[in-house]
Order: structure tokens, then sequence, then C-alpha cells
């Protein structure tokens, strides 16, 4: 049995989701010969650190009602301090992220790295803004850099590249990257609904966040164009580069006409052009994906186009990118 | 259906003959040939003929394809000809205002405005317009970058369709 100690820095709902699931799959893995063990948690304004492994239940269970800070462990340590401190083999970055400048996961990170332990992180603005400099830095020090979850969410992209099409030369990469702007166009074309009547409702679904700006706006998914122009398509490519126009001026009679003359309209992040738009889409075509569903197209040379379509958030899906890197580089140690 | 189509031959011999042959197979009868030399070891060609319908044109254009014959203007029934590709999109905003007759002009320019559905829910409110133009297959990007700039200027959002 390999014991692989964790250091998780973010307990929102990307970190429970992951412990959740360590519960629940726990067996599974040691059938897999992984005895995976949290040897600390890292909040905002704490952390609780157990060499001998963290007692997850009792984390969940506090968390739950907002009082981690009664567990016996937890101390006013900082992240970084713990990062700093800590020797775990693999760190996991599950903070949201700062889009002007990709902290607090971007100094996580690099803490880790220079700290000798591999980082998987669902955090998408470190990556995007500064993915030269922590690959390189990663590379230095002969460790992993693992970011599936911050691109589909659930889809395996990145790894799907990595591992099963290292023949294909990838000519394009285009889809719906934003599960909160394809549920507010889906009602939009369904249900008639105005944009901002489609976007409450996303909102009370708790699809959409309290202020879903970075979402209708485009930014999300400029990031993941960002992320994939520089690992799939090694464009070298800067957020600033993308041309990025959101769905707010996306009326219901757009909508409505788009539909008459057989299409519709979803944001679409155009990776070769650097391009984040509405599109007109034909109804036939794949990427037609409704509710709050992502779907990428991936067109190389020797494959063809593929389509992939999965949700591209939700706590327990996004686990799923998070622990195909977690076991990955736990294999390989 | 009477064609005119202007080539670009290499100046090499038997090079006319060859550009002929795709015609006369599918049906074409030959009016007029003219050329004139023009760059070096390029000669442009203006040959008009007569065939039966579109679809004979397609199978011409697709043998002097093959052939690896340039063709460049092709006007039927003195309309300029493209080889059609249909370019939807979307414009939001005071289209009406921003001078529609203006904005179908200049996208004319690079092909044919062939559909437009206007949507006004209000004078007062932003109008949806719907539009398809008819474009030359090798000019969809430059399309869509005049387009773009009209938009820039006019501010009026431009949704285009997947395909370009």
């Amino acid at each position: 049995m390999k014991k692989i100690k964790l250091v998780i820095v973010g307990g929102g709902v990307i970190g429970k989701g992951f412990i959740k699931i360590l519960l629940e799959k726990n067996k599974f893995l040691k059938n897999m010969g992984l005895d995976l063990e949290v040897v600390a948690l890292c909040e905002i304004d704490g952390s609780i650190v157990c060499e001998g492994g963290v007692d997850l239940k009792r984390v969940l269970e506090l968390s739950d009602r907002g009082e981690l800070n009664k567990h016996k462990q937890w101390s006013s340590i900082k992240s970084m301090e713990v990062l700093g401190q800590v020797k775990a083999d693999i760190v996991l970055e599950l903070t949201p992220g700062n889009i002007e400048y990709g902290e607090p996961g971007y100094g996580h990170i690099k803490k880790a790295l220079e700290n000798g332990m591999h980082v998987v992180t669902s955090n998408k603005p470190p990556i995007a803004l500064h993915y030269r400099e922590l690959h390189e830095l990663a590379l230095e020090r002969k460790l992993e850099l693992r970011y599936e979850a911050a691109v589909g969410g659930a889809i395996p992209i990145l790894n799907l590249h990595r591992k099963c099409l290292q023949i294909n030369e990838v000519k394009s990469i285009y889809g719906i990257l934003n599960g909160t702007t394809n549920y507010v166009l889906s009602k939009m074309v369904e249900d008639g609904l105005s944009l901002e009547n489609a976007l409450n409702e996303a909102k009370e679904l708790g699809i959409a966040e309290k202020d879903p700006s970075y979402d209708i706006d485009g930014v999300d998914t400029a990031l993941k164009v960002v992320i994939l122009a520089n690992s799939m398509l090694d464009m070298n490519v800067e957020f600033g580069d993308i041309r990025i126009q959101g769905i707010r001026d996306v009326t219901p009679e757009a909508m409505d006409l788009a539909k008459k003359h057989g299409y519709v309209i979803k944001l679409i992040g155009d990776v070769r052009r650097m391009e984040v738009s509405p599109r007109l889409i034909p109804v036939d075509h794949p990427l037609n994906v409704s509710d709050s569903l992502n779907a990428v197209m991936i067109d190389s040379d020797i494959s063809g186009e593929l389509t992939l379509v999965g949700y591209g958030a939700g706590a327990r899906e996004t686990n799923s990118s998070i622990y195909s890197d977690v076991i990955e580089i736990a294999e390989g140690i | 259906m009477k064609v005119e189509m202007e080539m670009g031959l290499k100046d090499v011999p038997g090079s006319l003959l060859r550009s002929l042959e795709p015609i006369s197979k599918h049906g074409g009868n030959i009016l007029s040939v003219l050329h004139h030399r023009g760059e070096a070891n390029l000669v442009k060609v203006k040959i008009v003929f007569q065939i039966k319908d579109q679809k004979s044109l397609e199978l011409i254009q697709k043998s002097l394809r093959e052939g690896k014959i340039r063709t460049s203007d092709i006007f039927v029934e003195g309309r300029r000809y493209y080889e059609k590709k249909t370019l939807s999109f979307i414009l939001i905003g005071h289209v009406i205002d921003s001078d529609i007759r203006d904005t179908i002009d200049q996208i004319n320019e690079i092909g044919c405005v062939s559909d437009v559905d206007v949507v006004m829910p209000d004078p007062k409110e932003k109008s949806s317009v719907l539009m398809k133009a008819d474009v030359d297959n090798g000019s969809l990007d430059k399309a869509v970058t005049v387009i773009e700039k009209l938009c820039r200027e006019k501010n009026l959002v431009f949704i285009h369709s997947l395909e370009q």
C-alpha cells in the first residue's frame, strides 16, 4: 500500500467535495494500492495540521456548521506557512482565484512547488496568468503541476490530449466552457425567459454565483481559453490577448430570430481565434447542449473531430478531474 | 446561362487548352476567349460560354480546381457569381437608426446580402437583425473582419455563425 500525503488548501465547495469523495471511495482507492491521507487543511483564517492524518468526518461536521475553528487541531497558522513547513506529496490548491493577479492560488502553488510538493489545482487564474513561470518551476523541480479541473470541470480534456491523442496535431479547440452561461442561454431559448430572469433562476438553483459577472461577461471562458491555448496548442498566449464578448447584450429577440432560422446562440470559447463570443450554432450541431452542460470540440489531424460533453462545474463533477490528476501523480510517486 | 469567367494561366504551351477542356466536357458552349499577358509568366484569360445550369458551372469549377487552374471573377448573366458560402449573423443594437442601408451596402461590397429579418420590440429599444450574406468561399474571414469593424463603428453587437 502506497501512502500519499495530501495538503488541501481551500475548504470550500470543491475542497469539501474532495473530502466527501475520499471518505466514499476510500476502499476503492485502497484496492488500487493508494492510501490517501490528508495531513493539513488550510482555510483563509487558519489551518488544521495533523501529521498522522486529519479526521475528515469531523472536519465535514464542523465545516457544515461553520465551526471549523472548533476543531481540536485548529490553529490560526496561515496557508503559506503550512506550505512552507509541512512535508506532503501533493498539494491540492482549491481556492477561488483572483483574476487580477491569480492570488492566493499563485502564491500557494509556487510555495508548494518550491517546497518539493506536486500540485493539483482547480484554480484557473494562477494557471492562466502565470502559466510559463509555474510550468518552468515545476519542470525545474521535477514536479507535477496538474489542472484538469480548471478547464472543463468533469470533462477530461488535457489528460485526454496528453494520454490518448499523442500522435495528433491539434488544429482547433472550441466550445462551451461555462455552465452558467449555457444554462442562461438555454433557458432563454427553451422557456423564452429574459437574460435577467434566466440568471435569477440560475442563482436560485446555485448554478450562478451571487455576482455572475465573470461568467456572463466571458472572463471565466477566456481563462480556460488561455489555459487550453498554452497547454494544447503551445501558443504562448496571455489573458490580455483574448478578445472577449459576453452574453449581456444577447436579447430574447435575437434568440427567437436564431431559432426561427435553425440556430441557437451559445457562448463559445474559440482557442485558435483567441476569442470568446456568442456564436450562432446550427440546432443539430453537437455543441448544442442544454442545461449547464459544457461541450468541447477538438479537431486534430489524425483523429478528426472529437466532441466531449459533460458538466463543467459542481463539487462532485469537478472532483472527478481532481482525482484523475491526484491518482496519476500518486501512481508515479 | 451566359457565363464570363476570368482565369490566370501559366504562360506555357497547352495551358489554354487544359482550361477549355473542363468547359466543353460539362456541356459548355464557348462563345469567346480573350487573353492578354499581364504579370510575368501569367496570362489573364477571359472566357465567355453558355451552359445549361448552375450544376454544370459547379462541375466546371471542380474540374478546374482539380487541374490547379485558378479562376478569379465569375459573372453569370451579368451578375457576380459566388461559389456560395452563406454567412449568417445577427446584429443587435440600433441597427435601423445606424443606417441599415449603409450597413447592407458595406456588406455588399464583399458579398451579397440575401436575407434580412428584423425584430424591433419598440422603436426606442435595441433591435435584433438576422442577416444572411452570400460570400465567396475564400473571402469568409475577410467578410467577418469587415462586419466586425462596421459593428465597432456603429456600436452593434455581432454574433456570427460557428462555421465561419
